[in-house]
């Protein structure tokens, strides 16, 4: 690990003016996928500003139809949060799926939506729940949001602050853990909302996409056995020594039926 | 350099460190506790759980500056005098340890699960312990373990 | 704390109050931090390198290169292969310098090291180094390596053949082949591991000037192997070396070698007058520490119109890696020859074995060194022989075994087996699993989508013979008269100080609590075996007892004494000497109490003995469960029945089987290396991309014993570290054979991950319907 200086944001405000005044700065809010990076050498930030503690990215709360999170609620707490249980259980379900125990314990919604990795399980929710993101600036769309490979439509010091999920009238998600990782090898997010049925798959391409042949064959009946036979396309799927594009294909197809078979039960 | 405060096991610490130091190196080379082990340099073995706050983490995955404050208890600090902890009693009746090199994480990821979960399913058992390698034991042992400690705390 | 609320393994108290003492916990005062550069291309010239400018980076106090090693010498490593084959040609060993010099073979080999005050410092200087490389072509496959035109890694080496060494009668074989009524053949692989002790390496190595020695703190499998190689690899007196050994983090055959990083650090050490830490990250452990397995089996077997066995011929490919453990060799070609009859009586066999160079990281012993190796490919022919003749796989195996008059039996290759039940264990194994009544779970099985099939696996291994010819064992009482036993082999998990001293205890007839054990104690001069191979039960163990037993003879005349009587007139049970009649006496332990401070303590004693080869052998049954939409293996029941002879821990023996079969399933399933093999790189290089077992994949072992006592010791035990590797790999991957072989499936290869299984059955259902 390289050296860096460590730097811990009193408020938000502070968060932003410390990441203005060190352009090699990176924010770290639990670390769980930062830490690991620069203890393998491949990142050299100059300072780490440390918004894990922040009070203004915390809270969980239900506002008429919407759940709001804040960005440093850590896994554990969604995954165990009656609020969110209630609201929202395939959002805690997934939480609960996320990593491992400690890492649960760490890691937090913001970071791992604004690091965006291709195989994270939030994003799935995000998108397919279609979440605003609301950073220090402005609010994003979960659609403009994930651009691609850790890519996101975060500027240059900006923060995410909260995410606000609209209630869906249904939601499941189901994901085939990769066995070492534990990140997804595809997850798939199913939500029921009011503009219709949007599915969301993660883990299987080089970042959350939407699967429209999916939202297109459940706008004619959401119920069990609409994607038995739906083909998913393998070529823009990721490929690596430990699995084809074709079984990335397949997993979505099963994840996705497994989805939906909860998503109606 | 970051001046750091925080109580572990019950003592209250004070050192001035690297801001890089992860809290894992604050605990073995500047606190001497060299019960909390490094298995791995990627955050999956668990070798290094601490609890923190009253939280199981993986202290090779958190600066020591983030500690800041922070209520910590080791392996260390889990016996009270003579008493050991029951999940400590439960690892050596249940023949749940061998090499005892991932001992220290299974013990403390065995007491946050039982803190979350008095009484835990095997499934349970097994999601409590995801975040914890052992290359000795087949893991049989360790779930039997963990069935014993959540019987003995009941 | 007291040890009384340890209630089970001695070793654990400490264990599980985060006192134990692990190489790393290990510092010694006034040492700098050594840290390595790896190389990051497969196979190369060095042709620069310029250190310079890390010196001038804080903290670091020196650099070094394999100008250093070579002067130094440290560059030829012992290695246990020392057997001829029959043109009389040895081993080709290329050397290895231990830092790399000229050249680089693997991805992580070492090519600097640079020292300094802290390790932090240490390791930020690794990117000052300026190294050039000149890239060269890589092979990373040994077949690939065999053959002709492939890049030669050695220039002593030709063809990247080290050594081709075979045994048994090929003639007769032939022979017995043309009369076959059937022959099965098949080529398997036992895939590379990386062992992954969950204690990563590390070492403190001091200098002192004053008697140019070294103080050695490492991690081990025991003391006398370890200086062996220390010496052989350095030139080193093994009386300049000492070692202080304690806790180790696991090992499965990881730990039985001296290592390059060693070698470095003495020469660290020794220059700088000051000792010298290092403590490898799991990163640089999935590039540097020895692999195990990667071999490529092929196998043939003959039969006549019964299914009754007439020979077998193998063919093994033994991956070595970029250069030669001391271990590796013998693991991957004398350890697998001794085993090739299996349980079974073939008259004729014919093995042969060649041993190659790839661009990977050395190979050395892993859990069964070769045991669950040929034990695999005798079990996956056997299975294949009853499905090709469609007889019942375990009625096929009841008409082949060795039957029990025919013990001591002597293999056609090299091992003369001790006796053993191979039908009775079976029988016990087959109905604990109810296999009679699989059909039932099957069906269940399928109504609930899954694919659930029942694999089957009689194994044997030959161990314990040992690489020194005796084993010794010390009692003696320390100043306070309290019973002490030293022995040289070394625990890394197996439990010694709770069973041995239960052995000196019991032959006693005194508390276990009174006996301490000390195993691999520096200056105690003493010989014996490390502990692998499944053998210290064995070998040391045994020979506790007879060193107890001769504390008792030793002590009779001072009874005698103590009692003023004749030392015939003194009896001994319980640990208490009597007189005949019973009017007085004095326990052994009292007696030693009354001598304490005595130098030497006149019970103080050296035992000593030789066993000879033992086999543990056993049957297992598995059940594996796969979801055919992912690919999925799950193991849905496992039945263990072992011969390990004679058991003294039950439940040390259990976790044994428990670990054994964990790690062949994690063999099986998941574990797998993988060499980029266009550019050598490593992708399987943390636990993040490599698949370690994890709670919940074996769930629970119905476990059984039938032992038949060893005759080669006293205690009439036949080992068990191993068998749980030895018997797992087929009875896992035939039961999962089993369960797809409906689909038309006739063949699959470890590992069987999710995505691979799924692909063989998407081709199985693509063949069907075309």
């Amino acid at each position: 690990m390289f050296q860096f200086s460590y730097l811990k944001a009193k408020s938000l405000a502070d968060a932003a003016a410390l990441a203005k005044t060190n352009p090699d700065a990176k924010l770290m809010s639990g670390g769980m996928t930062l830490l690991p990076t620069l203890k393998q050498g491949l990142a050299q930030p100059s300072h780490l500003i440390d918004i894990g503690g922040l009070s203004e990215l915390s809270g969980i709360e239900v506002k008429g139809d919407t759940l709001i999170i804040g960005a440093a609620t850590r896994h554990y707490d969604v995954a165990s949060s009656a609020a969110v249980k209630k609201a929202i259980p395939a959002l805690a379900y997934l939480a609960s799926l996320i990593g491992d125990p400690q890492v649960r314990n760490r890691g937090t919604l913001g970071g791992s939506v604004a690091n965006n990795d291709p195989a994270a399980d939030y994003p799935a929710a995000v998108l397919a729940l279609n979440a605003k993101i609301i950073t220090n600036r402005r609010e994003i769309a979960a659609e403009d949001f994930f651009q691609g490979m850790f890519a996101t439509a975060l500027e240059e010091g900006e923060i995410i602050v909260k995410i606000a999920f609209p209630l869906p009238k249904h939601a499941a998600y189901e994901k085939f853990p990769h066995p070492a990782s534990g990140y997804a090898m595809a997850g798939v997010f199913i939500a029921e909302t009011t503009s219709g049925v949007r599915v969301a798959v993660t883990g299987a391409g080089p970042g959350v996409f939407r699967w429209s042949d999916a939202e297109a064959a459940l706008a004619k009946g959401l119920k069990a056995g609409v994607l038995d036979k739906l083909k998913v396309a393998a070529d823009d799927l990721n490929e690596d020594f430990h699995a084809t594009r074709e079984y990335r294909a397949n997993l979505v197809q099963v994840m996705g039926k497994r989805a939906l078979q909860k998503l109606v039960a | 350099m970051a001046k750091i405060e925080l109580t572990v096991n019950g003592t209250r610490e004070a050192r001035e460190v690297e801001d890089r130091t992860l809290l894992v190196d604050l605990l073995r080379d500047h606190l001497g506790l060299t019960g909390t082990h490094i298995g791995c340099d990627t955050s999956q073995c668990g070798c290094c759980t601490v609890h923190v706050d009253g939280r199981a983490v993986k202290s090779c995955t958190m600066l020591a500056a983030q500690a800041n404050g922070a209520t910590v208890v080791t392996i260390e600090g889990m016996a009270k005098g003579d008493q050991l902890h029951p999940v400590q009693q439960a690892f050596t009746d249940c023949h749940a340890l061998q090499c005892g090199f991932c001992t220290p994480g299974m013990i403390m990821a065995t007491a946050a699960l039982l803190k979350d979960n008095p009484q835990p399913t095997d499934e349970e058992i097994y999601h409590g312990l995801e975040g914890n390698l052992c290359r000795c034991t087949g893991y049989i042992n360790i779930v039997k373990a963990v069935k014993q400690a959540a019987e003995t705390m009941k | 704390m007291s040890e009384k609320h340890a209630a089970n393994r001695r070793e654990d108290l400490r264990l599980i109050t985060g006192r134990g003492r692990y190489s790393s916990d290990m510092n010694l005062p006034g040492q700098l931090h050594a840290s390595f550069l790896r190389c990051d291309c497969a196979h190369a010239e060095i042709v620069a390198i310029n250190a310079k400018p890390a010196l001038k980076r804080p903290g670091v106090v020196a650099v070094f290169t394999g100008e250093d090693a070579m002067a130094a010498g440290y560059k030829d490593f012992p290695n246990l292969l020392t057997f001829t084959n029959r043109a009389g040609a040895t081993l080709i060993k290329p050397e290895r310098p231990v830092i790399a010099h000229g050249r680089v073979r693997f991805v992580g080999e070492t090519v600097a090291m640079v020292v300094a005050e802290s390790a932090l410092a240490a390791q930020d200087a690794l990117d000052a180094i300026e190294v050039t490389y000149k890239d060269l072509p890589v092979v990373v496959d040994a077949e690939a390596a065999l053959a002709a035109g492939a890049p030669q890694l050695h220039t002593n080496v030709p063809g990247n053949l080290n050594f081709e060494w075979d045994t048994g009668d090929a003639a007769a074989v032939e022979q017995a082949f043309k009369q076959a009524a059937h022959i099965t053949k098949l080529k398997v692989v036992s895939p590379r591991v990386v062992p992954s002790p969950m204690e990563p390496r590390a070492a403190v190595i001091g200098y002192d000037t004053a008697t140019d020695s070294y103080d050695v703190y490492t991690n081990s499998q025991g003391i006398i192997m370890m200086r062996w190689q220390f010496a052989a690899l350095t030139g080193v007196a093994e009386e300049k070396l000492r070692f202080h050994l304690h806790d180790v983090g696991g090992s499965f055959g990881q730990r039985s070698a001296v290592y390059p990083e060693h070698g470095a650090l003495m020469i660290a050490a020794k220059k700088l007058g000051r000792p010298v830490k290092w403590v490898s990250s799991r990163s640089e452990g999935f590039l540097s520490d020895s692999h195990g397995r990667s071999l490529i089996m092929a196998g043939e077997l003959a039969m006549d119109r019964d299914g009754k066995f007439l020979a077998a011929r193998y063919n093994f490919v033994c991956d070595m890696g970029a250069y030669l453990t001391p271990t590796g060799t013998a693991s991957h070609v004398r350890n697998p020859a001794i085993c090739t009859t299996g349980v079974y009586k073939i008259p004729a066999l014919y093995a042969n074995f060649r041993v190659a160079m790839t661009n990977t990281a050395p190979i050395a012993a892993y859990r069964g060194a070769g045991r669950p190796d040929i034990a695999y490919v005798v079990e996956r022919l056997v299975d294949q022989a009853a499905v090709d003749l469609k007889i019942d796989r375990a009625e096929l195996r009841r008409r082949n075994f060795i039957p029990l008059n025919e013990f001591p039996y002597k293999t056609p290759t090299m091992g003369v087996y001790e006796a053993s039940d191979f039908n009775g264990c079976l029988a016990k194994a087959l109905k604990a699993a109810d296999w009679d009544g699989f059909a039932v779970r099957r069906e269940a099985a399928r109504k609930r989508g899954k694919l659930r099939g029942i694999g089957l696996s009689t194994t044997i291994e030959g161990t314990a013979a040992g690489m020194f010819p005796k084993d010794q064992i010390a009692i003696e009482f320390d100043a306070q008269g309290r019973l002490e036993v030293f022995t040289v082999a070394l625990s890394q998990g197996q439990g010694h100080e709770t069973t041995f001293a239960q052995v000196v205890a019991d032959t006693l007839g005194v508390d276990a609590h009174d006996v301490t054990l000390r195993e691999s104690v520096q200056g105690k001069n003493i010989a014996g075996n490390h502990t692998g191979g499944s053998r210290s039960l064995v070998g040391a163990g045994s020979i506790c007892k007879v060193a107890a037993q001769k504390l008792i003879e030793q002590a009779r005349p001072l009874a005698a004494e103590a009692l003023e009587l004749e030392p015939s007139q003194v009896e001994y049970a319980k640990g208490v000497f009597s007189a005949r009649d019973g009017t007085k006496s004095v326990g052994l332990l009292e007696l030693a109490k009354k001598h304490a401070g005595k130098n030497p303590h006149p019970l103080n004693l050296v035992a000593e003995g030789s066993v000879g080869a033992t086999f543990p052998n056993g049957c297992h049954v598995a059940e594996v469960e796969i979801d055919p939409e992912t690919g999925v293996s799950e193991i849905a029941a496992y039945t263990a029945c072992d011969d390990s002879g004679a058991v003294i821990n039950h439940a040390i023996v259990e976790g044994q089987v428990h670990g054994g079969v964990a790690m062949g399933a994690g063999q099986v399933f998941g574990e797998r290396v993988f060499y980029d093999p266009a550019s050598g790189q490593l992708l399987s290089g943390s636990f993040s991309d490599y698949a370690m077992p994890r709670a919940g994949w074996v769930r629970n072992i119905n476990i059984s014993e039938h032992p038949v006592i060893s005759k080669v010791n006293v205690l009439g035990a036949k080992g068990v570290g191993e068998a749980g590797c030895t018997a797992s790999l087929s009875s896992l991957v035939t039961a999962a054979l089993d369960a797809v072989r409906p689909l038309g499936i006739q063949h699959l290869d470890m590992p069987l991950t999710a995505s691979r299984m799924w692909q063989v059955i998407q081709q199985a259902q693509q063949a069907k319907v075309k």
